[in-house]
């Protein structure tokens, strides 16, 4: 049990606005994160479930059959009844686009990453020349690296 | 030798325009044959050439969206990628990042080693391991030269060095013109499938060697597969970029160990939410 919560200690987590989703497959449903785990149930293809946190490569939903831990991408967020309404609230911005350079708020400049505005688009090589002023040097990036005790691996790339 | 140049320039554009915009009534197949039998050889675009390149799409880009005027997300931004693209195979290249104003969420690479993050996908993201995710699959793209191949590719190869080379050195030619609005067109229809698919994988393996938790990645399409597919900020994305179900069936598919044998490293939710504060 100690060695478990050790263990458990190891994995980051995050947690989420509860989202619902569906199982992308048949899946066991465990006890903890981790695959030696109990498996409380077999959760089926495309049964509902409520996703609540991630840690590592495991996501706890609530289900039908309880609570526990599945493989986080055996979970699907957009099958049918998963997906939200809404939107994001960008068309609704687009009235009121404010100008990164200058911080004021224009409400004719219609801007932004939509197809017909990039169509539109013309270079603008000034605003390219302000991200000089941000470049970070190897060695800086490194710094950077460590204080978040990141640690570079050998990673094989797989083709 | 101008007037050469410029019948090549002329035919090699003419060639791209066809392949692009199926132009009737002129047989430039037949055109860009005869040119070829001129002689001039086939070269691969050297990196001088792709950094200059690059410029011209990257101004384009910024000149659609302006930068977030804000240099702490910048300067935060830049030791991410930074960091990532040190343990790439082409740590040499002279790597930017920026964040643009925009609410769409998106990311582009260019070639050359400019990166782009839109504040709308930065605003969806909850730790700093998703934003390396992220960059680590457009600096993949870059890696891979997934871009430059495109527009060698649409440019009809055997001419498109001298072109391109002409495109880069002068900036009011017809031929840069031409550049820019190709650039806008890849970057508005997107690159091949086969492309984003590797471009995950290798955002996944940066993301891992980089010391962090290699889910971000996956995290970040879950994210992008939860919200409404219809859903404005997603046009482009979604419109250059296969959907989020199919990128993380293929990562579930090919990348299950190293996503797994990296899970427990950091993700830095903290001290990304401590650089990046969303304008509400």
């Amino acid at each position: 049990m100690r060695s478990l919560l050790a263990l458990l200690l190891l994995f980051p987590l995050l947690a989420l606005a509860v989202e619902p989703a569906t199982m992308a497959r048949t899946t066991e449903l465990k006890r903890y994160p981790a695959s030696d785990a109990e498996t409380i149930a077999s959760l089926q293809e495309n049964s509902k479930v409520d996703a609540i946190e991630r840690r590592g490569g495991w996501t706890r939903v609530r289900s039908a059959s309880g609570e526990g831990w599945v493989r986080m991408l055996s979970l699907r967020f957009s099958g049918a009844g998963a997906a939200k309404q809404g939107d994001s609230g960008v068309s609704s911005l687009f009235n009121v686009a404010r100008t990164g350079s200058s911080g004021t708020t224009v409400t004719t400049g219609v801007r932004g990453l939509d197809p017909e505005m990039l169509a539109k688009a013309q270079p603008n090589p000034a605003e390219l020349a302000k991200m000089q002023q941000y470049v970070v040097t190897p060695q800086a990036a490194a710094g950077f690296a460590a204080r978040g005790k990141l640690t570079a691996q050998p990673v094989e790339e797989v083709k | 030798m101008s007037r050469l140049l410029a019948l090549v320039v002329f035919l090699f554009f003419a060639g791209a325009a066809q392949a692009q915009f199926r132009l009737p009534n002129l047989d430039l197949n037949r055109a860009l044959d005869s040119a070829k039998n001129l002689g001039k050889a086939t070269r691969e675009i050297n990196q001088d050439e792709e950094i200059a390149i690059g410029r011209d799409l990257a101004a384009t880009l910024v000149g659609a969206a302006p930068l977030v005027a804000d240099a702490k997300v910048q300067r935060y931004v830049n030791n991410v990628g930074r960091w990532i693209a040190s343990q790439s195979e082409r740590p040499d290249l002279p790597w930017q990042f920026g964040v643009l104003d925009a609410p769409q969420l998106n990311a582009f690479a260019v070639p050359g080693g400019t990166i782009f993050i839109t504040r709308g996908l930065l605003e969806r993201m909850q730790s700093e391991s998703e934003l390396a995710g992220v960059l680590g699959h457009e600096i993949g793209h870059v890696v891979k030269k997934h871009h430059l191949k495109a527009i060698q590719k649409g440019a009809m190869t055997a001419l498109a060095g001298d072109a391109l080379q002409m495109a880069v050195q002068n900036k009011n030619s017809a031929a840069n013109e031409k550049l820019v609005s190709f650039g806008k067109e890849m970057y508005s229809r997107g690159l091949d499938k086969g492309d984003e698919f590797e471009a995950d994988r290798l955002g996944v393996v940066l993301a891992a060697r980089a010391g962090y938790d290699a889910y971000g990645l996956p995290a970040v399409l879950q994210t992008l597969q939860a919200m409404n597919a219809q859903d404005s900020g997603l046009a482009l994305m979604f419109k250059t970029h296969p959907a989020p179900a199919d990128r993380l069936d293929q990562l579930s598919e090919k990348m299950q160990p190293t996503l797994d044998a990296y899970a427990s490293q950091p993700q830095l939710a903290e001290r990304f939410r401590a650089e990046f504060k969303p304008a509400k």
